[in-house]
């Protein structure tokens, strides 16, 4: 899109061959007498130390899931655990030279790699900040049941707070690391750099990313690790991850200090399966992971396969990659080649594969391997590994006795504190900059900026003194409200970002960005991949690491392609964290229509079916102003619905139009626009002005006046305004642009009747679109509400209106007919 | 919080009260349990004490109100709450913004609202389709909703049926209201106003000849009621009454035994010459249960027990309270259930229920002691009879071999239903009563 660069026919149309450099595949070849010079024997035998450490842990997990025992002590985990049995090398290597700066991110299967990074920060750490974290986390919460009459080093008692909070976490415990809310495939750590593990295959593909981004974007030092397996390479998300992580602009257009790739390792824990599936010779086709990055940028990703069962090999190839982030040439690919002995989790029997295998696997096993070398170079005695074998399986059976002991370790008390969790799904905390004292970067002063002036000579109310419109060029119109709202916050917080896929130059599809461009430099609003799981995905690492962002979907209809992202993820980190992560995240949604059956549909019964979403719709330039002010301030996850019929609509109803200064409409307040005795009318978006037109006939044809209500908030919505109104009118339509089936509209009349029953003079009626695909713009009037639907609606179910002929059929056995169709 | 005080409702029956006594004023400070109004029901009164503390803010109604139960009457709460939410539908006191209101209404009808909720005589066939506004306010305004006929879809009864059936009672509009009561003004049997009021306009002087030298006193409740059910059982049966009288002697002779015997501690009750005839008439009547009757027109309920009603004058007006299952009850104890239930007339603190005429299955009124030789008394529909009980008058009588003597006679008025008996039957009836308190017997 930009124009600064120019593609010439000439060039792009002229002949040649892509050619790839060669990727090494297990290329260290160093033997332990050479690595003498780069590890002390105390780095050796920590090295030997946290693999086992991993395996003890691993293997209780194994036993209590199998035999609900393990070392003498009894235990039923009902919950999930997926073990990593054989992959310790991986984890340790990985998480070696990793500073407590540096984040990870996993998937279901990282216990090791919570465990490999939190002892390496754990090495990294002064006793001084160790204690400070450990005393700080829940208030001491989960340090009480650790320190209680131990008497060893700091350094000891961090490792036991390392191994207890895990394992409390997966165990539930309220004193677990996430207060019991995340669990086994959940758990992490961020004082120790252990950002969230994810159950979604892949999940990490992408808000990984978004973490990197963040690192970039707001200049912190560290590097983000994304461990995900090799069968998550063929999920859609983790290719937009690589797409979004590798975009040419970082180095090509992205100015200044900020030129460059993002500081990130795309760390593959290639153990060779997927569930039941082999991805080599089987599932799928790259043969070796590896080969990926050939097809992602011109670096190749600097992709290499590492012997993942040498933990020297894994720790060689993060020291060479560091090097290359630090030059900002990121990202990069790591193939760590491994092997779980154990199967997918303790259920699984492991049919799919051989005994033989295994057995060829085991007898390669890394610790027995590693110990060896460290007998055979004289570095270690077998007295030594053997002592800290024994003080391992003291720790972990010291850690099941502590994790499983009600009185210290109990689970959350539902019945005392039936409300915890809800309590915890959103943090509802006003933040003005989530990085406050840092001034934000931008291009000029806001009054400076060409469509600010522009703004200045707009009418702010749609009507003159008069009560006669302005013209609707003259007119602030719905996306100008956003746009200061957006703008305004720009200036305030330094890490807002905004993304999508047209936002900087073209300034949106729907022009609310016109004039950021100009404001902002290329790493605050940039386009990003057409690519919707990346778009929030990223956004969603972005702000778990402490940024705000505003993601944007262009079209309602493409938040099926962010699906995880927007149903599985976004929603569950603040309370699956125990609230230790908040997600200052807003998507703009834009809800189409005249462009059919994929680019019409307003979804907002969908983000508002998923408990952890806040949704609102606004539908006048002063409230989408306020409601984009108070989402900004927010630190909740916000589907920010726009509809693409109203952007430029003038305010019509507050009176002494749009304020230019800042002020905030809470969410879940519906608002009255139109005060009315016989009917109310519930509207969510922009059928708002056809319930005008309806509001207006109603009166003059039939007498009848009616309370216009215009929800504005889904999720929350505050009910009593809505039940007043209706004990003035005893009668309620509820109306919206979405299919009326399983929709918001049929929750909240569903809602109404339990709240109002007695105050009901008929049924709530639900208006909205038919259940079919949304035809051409020509044919729009018959599937979208109309206010003539309303009229009918009210005329069959409410109250019959004297002279009224009904133009679409709102009767009875046509509802019954209809729903047997399933149309 | 501002609360509302409601009238509250005395019983399944009671419908309408009426204020008596306002014993705390608008400002005062009111305390939990301070009596704050007296009110009137059917037969009975009440006083209404304070649910909570706080200011009387308002108070919607004035002493002799007649005021619908569970409607709001007052407002309990802090200084300067608002008590509008509070104040009873179509009462505002504020009669020109009430008029204010009429004006746009009376242009929004013009389109399309003028079809008017029909009243009808009969339940319609089939289910009853109510919305549960309309039937919530159905039942807070009193309205028989089974007649109303619904204008919602299927015929459902809405909101505005109840409503428009509610004012199918003619009113007074409010202006015509505020001038009535200035004035001195009564409105015309025809009206004029919207929906049947009587407005400004139809407003007459009571009597011009006389001006305002009476003083007009609205009925009290017991007095309406009073009123219409004599007229009704006037009007809606064949009443006829018999006379006889009956030799006093033994009935006075048990009457002065238990007298002594009240003396001396050997009876707690005091038996009078009422209790023991109101004895006689239970054990006449199971012998003639045709008289334990209630005529309810194509049929008639026979009573297996006798629930015997006693006429109480009380200074409120007549009350008939009933005395339940009085054939099981010994003596002692009818007179202890007898003066029981009149006491509580006299206080005013009878259950409403024990009130009803279906209450009684024959009632006894007894007028003797204020010298009355005979009456007529009138029929507590639909009980089928009553016994009026005349004062003891000395009489000469055949003492046996020529000989006369004066005795005291006692005089008996039975008034009975010719619907239900006929009059030899009525004559045996009375004739037993007659022989049971001549040879009445403990």
């Amino acid at each position: 899109m930009p124009k600064v660069q120019f593609i010439d026919p000439k060039d792009v149309r002229k002949a040649g061959e892509v050619t790839f450099n060669p990727i090494p595949v297990n290329q260290y070849n160093k033997s332990i007498e050479e690595e003498k010079a780069n590890f002390s024997k105390e780095d050796f035998l920590r090295i030997y130390h946290d693999m086992a450490v991993i395996r003890e842990f691993e293997t209780m997990l194994n036993e209590i899931k199998i035999k609900s025992e393990y070392n003498g002590v009894a235990y039923n985990h009902p919950g999930p655990a997926h073990l990593s049995i054989g992959q310790e090398a991986a984890a340790v290597g990985m998480a070696y030279t990793l500073g407590v700066e540096d984040f990870i991110f996993g998937s279901h299967r990282s216990h090791g790699e919570i465990l490999a990074k939190g002892l390496s920060a754990i090495h990294k750490l002064s006793d001084e900040q160790l204690t400070e974290v450990m005393e700080n986390h829940f208030d001491g919460k989960t340090f009480a049941p650790v320190k209680a009459n131990f008497k060893g080093t700091t350094k000891e008692l961090a490792i036991r707070f390392l191994i207890y909070g895990t394992l409390a976490e997966i165990f539930a415990r309220e004193t677990g690391f996430n207060r019991g809310l995340g669990g086994s495939m959940h758990a992490f750590f961020t004082p120790f750099g252990v950002y969230p593990n994810n159950a979604i295959v892949g999940g990490s593909g992408d808000i990984a990313v978004g973490a990197a981004l963040f690192k970039k974007v707001n200049r912190k030092d560290g590097i983000v690790v994304a461990n995900i397996g090799d069968a998550s390479m063929a999920c859609g998300p983790v290719w937009e991850g690589l797409a979004f992580a590798s975009m040419d602009q970082y180095t090509q257009l992205w100015e200044g200090d900020m030129k460059g790739g993002l500081p990130l390792i795309i760390n593959i824990m290639n153990n060779q399966y997927g569930m039941g599936g082999q991805t080599c010779g089987e599932t799928m086709g790259y043969d070796i992971a590896a080969r990926i990055g050939a097809g992602v940028n011109r670096d190749q990703m600097h992709a290499e396969r590492v012997d993942g069962y040498n933990p020297l090999a894994v720790i060689d190839a993060y020291k060479r990659k560091r090097e290359i982030l630090k030059e900002k040439r990121g990202p990069v690919l790591l193939d760590i080649l491994t092997y779980r002995f154990s199967g997918h989790s303790p259920s699984d029997a492991s049919s799919y594969r051989s005994k033989e295998e295994i057995e060829a696997w085991q007898a390669v096993d890394s610790i027995i391997w590693f110990g060896k070398e460290l007998v055979d170079a004289g570095i270690a005695t077998q007295d030594e590994l053997s002592s800290i074998n024994s003080g391992n399986t003291d720790l972990i059976t010291w850690g099941l006795k502590l994790a499983i002991d009600d009185k210290v370790s109990p689970l959350m008390d539902m019945e005392k504190n039936p409300e915890l969790i809800g309590e915890m799904m959103f943090s509802d905390s006003p933040v003005d900059s989530m990085e406050a004292g840092r001034e934000a970067e931008v291009n000029h002063p806001l009054e400076e900026n060409p469509r600010v002036k522009q703004l200045k000579n707009k009418e702010r109310f749609a009507f003159d003194k008069d009560g006669k419109p302005f013209s609707k060029i003259k007119q602030y119109g719905l996306r100008d409200g956003l746009f200061e709202a957006i703008a305004d916050r720009f200036y305030k917080d330094p890490t807002l970002i905004a993304y999508g896929e047209e936002n900087r130059d073209w300034g949106g599809a729907f022009a609310v960005y016109r004039g950021l461009t100009e404001a902002l430099p290329y790493h605050r609003l940039f386009n990003s991949p057409i690519s919707e799981a990346s778009i929030v995905g990223t956004a969603i690492g972005y702000a778990m690491c402490g940024g705000r962002v505003i993601p944007e979907i262009m079209y309602c209809d493409f938040l099926g392609r962010a699906g995880d992202e927007v149903f599985n993820q976004l929603p569950k980190w603040q309370a699956m964290s125990g609230n230790v992560i908040k997600m200052p995240v807003v998507i703009r949604v834009s809800v189409g229509s005249k462009y059919g059956a994929q680019h019409s549909q307003d979804w907002t019964a969908l983000p508002a079916h998923i408990p952890g979403l806040k949704v609102v719709f606004p539908a006048t330039p002063y409230d989408a102003k306020g409601l984009m002010n108070s989402a900004l301030q927010g630190t909740d996850p916000v589907i920010f619905f726009e509809s693409q019929r109203i952007y430029d609509i003038g305010e019509q109803f507050h009176e002494g139009g749009v304020p230019e200064g800042y002020y905030e409409i809470p969410f879940g307040e519906p608002d009255v626009k139109r005060e009315g005795k016989d009917v109310t009318i519930l509207s969510i978006g922009a059928t708002l002005y056809r319930v005008l037109e309806a509001a207006d006939q109603l009166q003059e044809k039939y007498g009848m006046s009616a309370e216009v209500i215009d929800a504005r908030s889904l999720v929350p919505f505050n009910y009593e305004p809505v039940i007043e109104s209706l004990k003035k009118t005893g009668r309620i339509v509820i109306t919206g642009d979405a299919t009326a089936r399983g929709s918001f509209m049929k929750e909240m009349a569903s809602t109404i009747t339990e709240l109002a029953f007695d105050e009901l003079d008929a049924p709530p009626v639900v208006v909205g679109s038919r259940n079919w695909i949304t035809p051409a713009y020509e044919l729009e009037d018959a599937f979208f509400p109309q206010a003539e639907w309303i009229i009918d609606a009210i005329h069959e179910k409410i109250v019959p209106l004297k002279g009224h002929v009904v133009k679409s059929n709102f009767t009875e056995p046509e509802q019954i007919r209809r729903n047997k169709l399933g149309i | 919080m501002a609360i509302p005080v409601i009238m509250p409702r005395q019983g399944q029956s009671v419908e309408t009260c009426i204020i008596g006594e306002w014993y705390k004023q608008v400002g005062d400070q009111v305390k939990t349990g301070d009596i704050l109004f007296s009110y009137e029901t059917d037969k009975a009164s009440f006083e209404e004490e304070a649910k909570e503390d706080g200011e009387l803010l308002a108070v919607f109604y004035e002493e002799g109100d007649e005021v619908p139960v569970l409607i709001n009457v007052a407002v309990l709460g802090k200084s300067g709450e608002s008590v509008e939410e509070f104040r009873p539908d179509g009462d505002s006191t504020e009669g020109s913004s009430v008029e204010q209101e009429e004006a746009p209404a009376a242009s929004d009808a013009t389109p399309a609202k003028e079809e008017k909720a029909v009243v009808l005589d009969e339940k319609p066939e089939g289910k009853i389709r109510i919305s549960p506004r309309a039937k919530v306010m159905a039942e807070k305004m009193g309205v028989p909703y089974e007649k109303v006929k619904g204008s919602g879809p299927h015929g459902r009864i809405i909101a505005q049926d109840v409503e428009a059936a509610s004012e199918s009672i003619p009113k007074l509009t409010p202006l015509a209201k505020e001038k009535a009561q200035a004035e001195s003004l009564e409105p015309a049997k025809e009206t004029t106003g919207l929906g049947g009021r009587a407005s400004a306009s139809d407003l007459i002087s009571y009597n011009p000849v006389y001006g305002d030298d009476f003083e007009v006193k609205k009925l009290t409740n017991i007095r309406k009621l009073i009123a219409k059910s004599m007229h009704q059982s006037l009007q809606n049966s064949a009443q006829l009454t018999h006379h006889m009288s009956a030799d006093a002697r033994q009935i006075m002779a048990l009457r002065k035994s238990f007298k002594k015997k009240l003396e001396v501690g050997e009876v707690s009750q005091n038996i009078t010459i009422n209790d023991l005839v109101c004895l006689a008439v239970i054990r006449a009547l199971k012998k003639y249960p045709q008289a334990n009757t209630h005529f309810i027109g194509d049929s008639m309920r026979w009573f297996k027990k006798v629930h015997l009603g006693l006429a109480v004058d009380t200074e409120r007006g007549l009350m008939v309270p009933a005395v339940k299952n009085a054939d099981d009850l010994s003596i002692e104890g009818l007179s202890s259930q007898l003066s029981t239930v009149a006491g509580n007339c006299r206080k005013g603190s009878i259950d409403p229920e024990l009130l009803k005429p279906e209450a009684a299955s024959f009632t006894v009124s007894n007028l003797g002691n204020y010298g009355v030789e005979m009456f007529t008394p009138v029929i507590n529909l639909p009980q089928t009879a009553i016994l009026g009980v005349c004062t003891i008058v000395p009489r000469p009588k055949d003492l046996g071999d020529g000989v006369y003597g004066f005795v005291p006679m006692m005089g008996l008025s039975l008034t009975y239903d010719h619907q239900a008996l006929d009059g030899g039957e009525a004559t045996l009836f009375l004739r037993e009563i007659k022989t049971q308190i001549e040879n009445l017997s403990i």
